[in-house]
């Protein structure tokens, strides 16, 4: 089944009604969504670099125009590091590790002792919009949450070509 | 065709209705036992639009004008979705809860179950789909006192009435239109409960309003406090509104000249009047219709197993009938929401004749559903708006029905449509015939039925051989066939009216309360007489209860306490076992050692038929978990016809001429048949499609059917 692209959008912005969410949560994903996902996310951003994929809310993989390289970007317009690298490592970090710094956050006695546990906040740096949150140990390293195979992505589960990279 | 009509000698005597999702039946019953049923497509806006619509068709029938023939009516009942659609629609009154202190959150919370309550088994493991509705009570409008009574019913904590009254001026000045009381355990000691509501009642007319209190124990005693709270609270939230709703559509036959005052069909069988107490019951009613229908005609023709079928648009719903018994639910779900509802028990599955066909892109298997066209039929009704294939345009294609009479020909179909949607969507992609396509539908769907109706019967420790089935609904007879084939049944039955069969059995229902309350009796079979005495009198205390609010709500319809009949009866179980089962008592009160003894025997007389004589656990001895009383009085009922018995040849006139018919890879000539011209006693060999405008019966090659005197078809294989 196909949805109209303003459906999409809806769901995209979080104003999906619910009879068509649970219709497309319980039916197979209509074959033309990624596509119309991805022309939505176009439409969001000011640059013209083509988004490849999605990694959260306000962070993509780019085919960057000059060079053909896939890149790690933030909506702002960060570029990170290349697309098979942790990107959390060239951003912005706050870690909260004190239980001042958790109260902000959670009532006193709700919040995790920092001996056990931080708060890392990751940030872009030129937007400040806060792009991923992580909560391990104290001395854990930086999570390098996703590799994706882009290249099998694109080939066997949704039979378009795979974008040119440098 | 004016002349077959003798308008000038009929008397209508009763209506019954059934406005379902899809489609709003009416069956009126003249004072010879003849009837008619009238169709028309369900307007939810505004259902007193469908209902007329509907009883001008079916009045048309016997050249009836409406007005004419609802001046002489006397009894009508009405099975719809007032209530319910009020109730999905979270659409209610500002309703205040006042709960025990600590317990403020319970509701809100709810259970889990409610978050996938009413989904197909693959969204209920699918857990991206669950969801969680807002309360029907927000938190600030909920306020706790300090009690408790413990699960014995001893008190812990004295009531603090001063938290009471403070609920209660907390709840008036937020300007609640309902105040619900549910406290812990109050099912077993009422006193605190009704302590809080009496304080409640003297704040609200303290401070000069009229607000209705409305306390669990008075309505509901019964255990389970979600389900207790969830129930009382739709008494506030949404009965009024509803009874307002119901008012509206008794004013709108008032208007066309009706006399009766319409009475509603209720979760229990029995059907209430829209004045009641208890209105939260009317939440589902249509599907009750066809039991409550059955078991009347199994009483009078002396049926006493029979397997209730009925395919509508949406689900196909069975129900089972041992020994002219149905069987009551106690803790039904509804609108995502757990009651405490008898209600009569009945399984459903979400396939029904619009039913939408999706291939799965991946291993190109064909799936039903669950969701469904509803009243927009399918692709084959070029208005509906529908793109996807149904199961009604497989009927299209294959000549099971006839586009151009669907509904009498109220809504006219396009074999063309139905038939290049099926190629374009199922056909072409599984690289087969079109119609091999659409006849793989159907027996995917006929097998699905076959499979839940075996189970169902089996899961009952039974045989099919043991059943009569009876098929009904609007889509019921074009399946009758399918769903049956190879089980062995009995016998059977397609109604001539299976498709009011819903509103018939409304019509057929008594005019019945019914009030229950939970009780926890434990006792050992050797118990002495002294202690069997004791849980003799605590039944009968809780009869007494119930006793008065059964004759309170007749009351309301005017109907003083000697015409009344009250029936006792109660649930009982092996000690240990999970399962209860409920009991019409053979006495009318209990006090001593005697009378304990009469209820135990006709317990085990009642578990040895539903189950097995070998099956009785005595040694285990008995708890009682509820008393139930029951309360009806005399109504007409619809009769049951009885005609004479004629040739075995179908006359000419009710030939309809030749129709291609496709089944078992084969383009045949059926043979068509106008249902209504059909005579008692004829007989009639597949493949035939024996039609009529509300529904269609499909009798293809290997099967024959036989019209007997009180107008039942009995379809046998041959």
């Amino acid at each position: 089944m196909a949805y109209t692209k303003a459906k999409i959008k809806d769901l995209l912005d979080g104003k999906i009604d619910r009879d068509t969410l649970h219709t497309m949560l319980s039916t197979p994903k209509d074959k033309e969504r990624f596509q119309v996902y991805l022309e939505l996310l176009q439409e969001q951003v000011k640059w013209d670099d083509q988004i490849i994929l999605p990694l959260g809310p306000k962070l993509y993989i780019v085919q960057r125009k000059l060079d053909k390289k896939w890149m790690i970007r933030s909506q702002a317009g960060y570029d990170f590091c290349e697309w098979d690298q942790n990107w959390k490592l060239h951003a912005r970090i706050r870690v909260r590790d004190t239980a001042a710094q958790m109260e902000e956050l959670y009532p006193r006695l709700m919040a995790p002792s920092p001996e056990w546990q931080v708060i890392r906040e990751y940030f872009c740096p030129l937007s400040g919009d806060l792009l991923d949150v992580e909560a391990p140990t104290p001395w854990y390293p930086v999570i390098h949450d996703f590799e994706p195979d882009i290249e099998a992505f694109y080939k066997d589960w949704l039979g378009m070509p795979v974008p040119e990279r440098a | 065709m004016p002349l077959e009509k003798q308008t000038g000698r009929r008397r209508v005597q009763v209506l019954g209705i059934d406005a379902g999702g899809t489609m709003t039946d009416t069956f009126f019953v003249d004072s010879e036992g003849e009837f008619v049923v009238g169709k028309a497509q369900s307007t939810p806006q505004n259902e007193a639009l469908g209902l007329i619509a509907s009883s001008k068709e079916g009045l048309e029938h016997w050249g009836l004008m409406l007005e004419d023939a609802l001046s002489e009516i006397q009894t009508g009942v009405y099975s719809g979705t007032a209530m319910l659609n009020r109730v999905v629609q979270r659409k209610g009154l500002r309703t205040g809860l006042i709960v025990n202190a600590g317990m403020e959150d319970f509701h809100r919370m709810g259970r889990a179950a409610q978050a996938y309550l009413g989904f197909a088994y693959e969204d209920r493991i699918h857990l991206n789909t669950h969801y969680y509705d807002d309360p029907l009570v927000p938190r600030h409008l909920t306020r706790g006192v300090m009690e408790r009574i413990d699960m014995s019913g001893d008190v812990v904590i004295p009531l603090r009435e001063e938290t009471a009254r403070q609920a209660a001026r907390d709840l008036i000045a937020q300007d609640v239109e309902g105040i619900v009381i549910s406290l812990l355990h109050s099912y077993r000691n009422p006193a605190h409960e009704r302590r809080v509501r009496d304080i409640v009642e003297e704040e609200v007319r303290g401070a000069g309003r009229t607000i209705p209190v409305f306390a669990s124990t008075d309505y509901y005693p019964v255990r389970k406090e979600t389900h207790r709270t969830n129930t009382t609270i739709l008494e506030a939230f949404a009965a009024e509104p509803s009874r307002q709703t119901l008012q509206k559509i008794t004013t709108a036959f008032k208007e066309n000249g009706s006399k009766f005052d319409f009475r509603v069909m209720a979760t229990h069988g029995g059907t209430i009047s829209w004045k009641a107490k208890e209105l939260a019951r009317t939440i589902v009613s249509g599907p009750i219709g066809g039991v409550i229908g059955a078991k009347y005609l199994g009483e009078v023709l002396g049926y006493s197993n029979i397997a209730c079928s009925d395919i509508g648009g949406t689900s196909f719903d069975v129900a089972l009938i041992t020994q002219n018994e149905l069987t009551i639910r106690n803790d039904p779900d509804m609108a995502r929401l757990l009651l405490s509802l008898p209600l009569v028990a009945m399984d459903s599955v979400g396939a029904g004749a619009g039913s939408f066909i999706r291939l799965d892109p991946y291993t190109k298997a064909i799936k039903l559903g669950p969701d469904s066209a509803g009243y927009r039929v399918g692709v084959c009704w070029a208005e509906s708006g529908i793109a996807t294939v149904t199961v009604s345009d497989c009927h299209i294609i294959l000549g099971y029905l006839n586009p151009d009479n669907f509904l009498g020909g109220q809504v006219k179909l396009s074999r063309e449509r139905a038939w290049n949607a099926m190629k374009e969507q199922i056909a072409d992609p599984l690289g087969l015939s079109v119609e091999d396509a659409a006849a793989g539908v159907i027996e995917l769907l006929d097998s699905d039925l076959r499979d839940y109706l075996r189970s169902m019967i089996s899961g009952k420790g039974s045989t099919p051989g043991n059943f009569v089935c009876f098929s009904y609904g609007g889509a019921g007879p074009v399946h009758t066939y399918g769903y049956t084939e190879g089980l062995g049944f009995e016998d059977v039955i397609v109604p001539a009216w299976a498709a009011g069969f819903s509103a018939f059995g409304c019509a057929a229902a008594d005019f019945e309360y019914r009030y229950d309350k939970s009780l926890d009796i434990n006792i050992a079979t050797d118990a002495s007489g002294d202690l069997k005495a004791v849980q003799a009198q605590t039944l009968q205390s809780a009869w007494q209860e119930l006793k008065e609010r059964v004759l309170e709500e007749f009351e309301i319809n005017g109907y003083s306490s000697d015409r009344v009949t009250l029936q006792p009866g109660f649930r009982m179980q092996y000690r240990g076992q999970l399962n209860d089962l409920e009991i019409e008592s053979p006495i009318m009160e209990a006090h001593g050692a005697e009378d304990w003894n009469k209820l135990v025997d006709a317990f085990n007389d009642t578990y040895g038929r539903v189950y097995a004589a070998s099956a009785r656990s005595p040694e285990l001895g008995y708890s009682v978990t509820g008393a139930i009383m029951r309360g009806m009085v005399p109504i007409p009922k619809p009769k049951i016809p009885k005609d004479e018995l004629q040739g075995e040849s179908p006359p000419n006139s009710a030939k309809l001429g030749t129709r291609k018919f496709y089944r078992h890879k084969k383009w045949v000539d059926a043979q068509l048949y106008k249902m209504e011209a059909l005579l008692p006693g004829n007989r009639i060999t597949g493949p035939a499609v024996i039609e009529s405008d509300a529904t269609t019966f499909v009798v293809p090659g290997g099967f024959e059917t036989w019209l007997d005197g009180h107008r039942l078809f009995h379809l046998k294989e041959v």
